[in-house]
């Protein structure tokens, strides 16, 4: 069996064109800091990547709708939940494509229950020269969600700004 | 106005989030202190303001929706169907001069929260 890295990448090249540029072109037209301003975006490099026939995982995908591009260096802490009592599981910092480069859990990894990945936002945005009232308004951000399924592929979206934040159960 | 406040919208159904229980907290040192527990009117506000304008800090605050409950008393939800986990936002006074509104607009597949006027 192959691992789920392999797998996903084996399906990206063949899917989408675009989705392989991710890892090549992309990372090329990322690599070099983002604009410090909106008026400036960056180009958005990857194309949606599809996650059809894959097995059951979560993937996190960050999207910077400041300078309208993926976050990419954004670092997010992975825990379990239980009530107040969180349980670390891993830390993960985003690619050029506003992605870790695995999933955040797959296959067995991927349990029902509660858990909460903490965003290093005001961080992020900091690296970025982007100015900043002290203490930002929003600073390590909790997205708390609850997997009720663990044989289904659940994606995460998150869209933020220095101001605000989204997430949804994307696809 | 000065302070914090807060709206609970219901996207899912466009209306006003009623009867939601919101923890508010705030920092101290290390550890998060429950100031107290208000519930949202049928406006999805609360009757009195969160912090009122001259308790209003420099500090980083929480507040805790318990959105679950209100999605599980809602006719023709399923519980399969909600993702948000009684969502949490935390967030920092760096003016006590001005207002922080923060809204929260939640379905039970997504959240969303801003500062808000």
């Amino acid at each position: 069996m192959e691992t789920p890295a392999l797998t996903r990448r084996h399906f990206a090249g063949l899917g989408l064109g675009g989705a392989a540029a991710a890892a090549s072109g992309g990372a090329l037209a990322q690599a070099g800091p983002a604009p410090a301003s909106p008026g400036q975006p960056g180009p958005l490099a990857a194309a949606p990547v599809s996650q059809a026939g894959l097995g059951p995982r979560l993937t996190l995908h960050a999207i910077d709708n400041f300078h309208g591009t993926p976050a990419a260096g954004m670092v997010c802490d992975l825990a379990w939940r239980e009530g107040d009592t969180l349980t670390p599981i891993k830390t993960v910092v985003t690619g050029a494509n506003g992605r870790p480069a695995e999933p955040l859990l797959a296959d067995a990894a991927l349990r029902v229950g509660q858990y909460e990945l903490l965003m290093h936002v005001a961080a992020y945005f900091a690296a970025r020269g982007v100015s900043l009232p002290s203490p930002n308004f929003l600073d390590r951000v909790p997205i708390r969600f609850r997997i009720r399924d663990a044989g289904q592929r659940h994606h995460l979206p998150v869209l933020f700004t220095p101001w605000g934040y989204s997430y949804y159960r994307g696809s | 106005m000065a302070g914090i406040s807060t709206h609970v919208l219901d996207t899912d159904r466009g209306r006003p989030a009623a009867g939601i229980r919101i923890d508010f907290s705030v920092l101290e040192g290390e550890t998060w202190r429950l100031v107290k527990s208000v519930v949202t009117n049928a406006d999805g506000r609360t009757d009195q303001p969160i912090l009122a304008p001259e308790e209003a800090r420099v500090g980083q605050y929480q507040l805790a929706f318990h959105v679950e409950d209100y999605f599980r008393r809602r006719p023709g939800t399923a519980q399969a169907d909600i993702f948000i986990d009684d969502p949490v936002v935390r967030f920092a006074i760096f003016d006590p001069a001005q207002h922080y509104h923060v809204p929260m607009l939640c379905a039970p597949g997504s959240f969303t929260t801003y500062r808000g006027s």
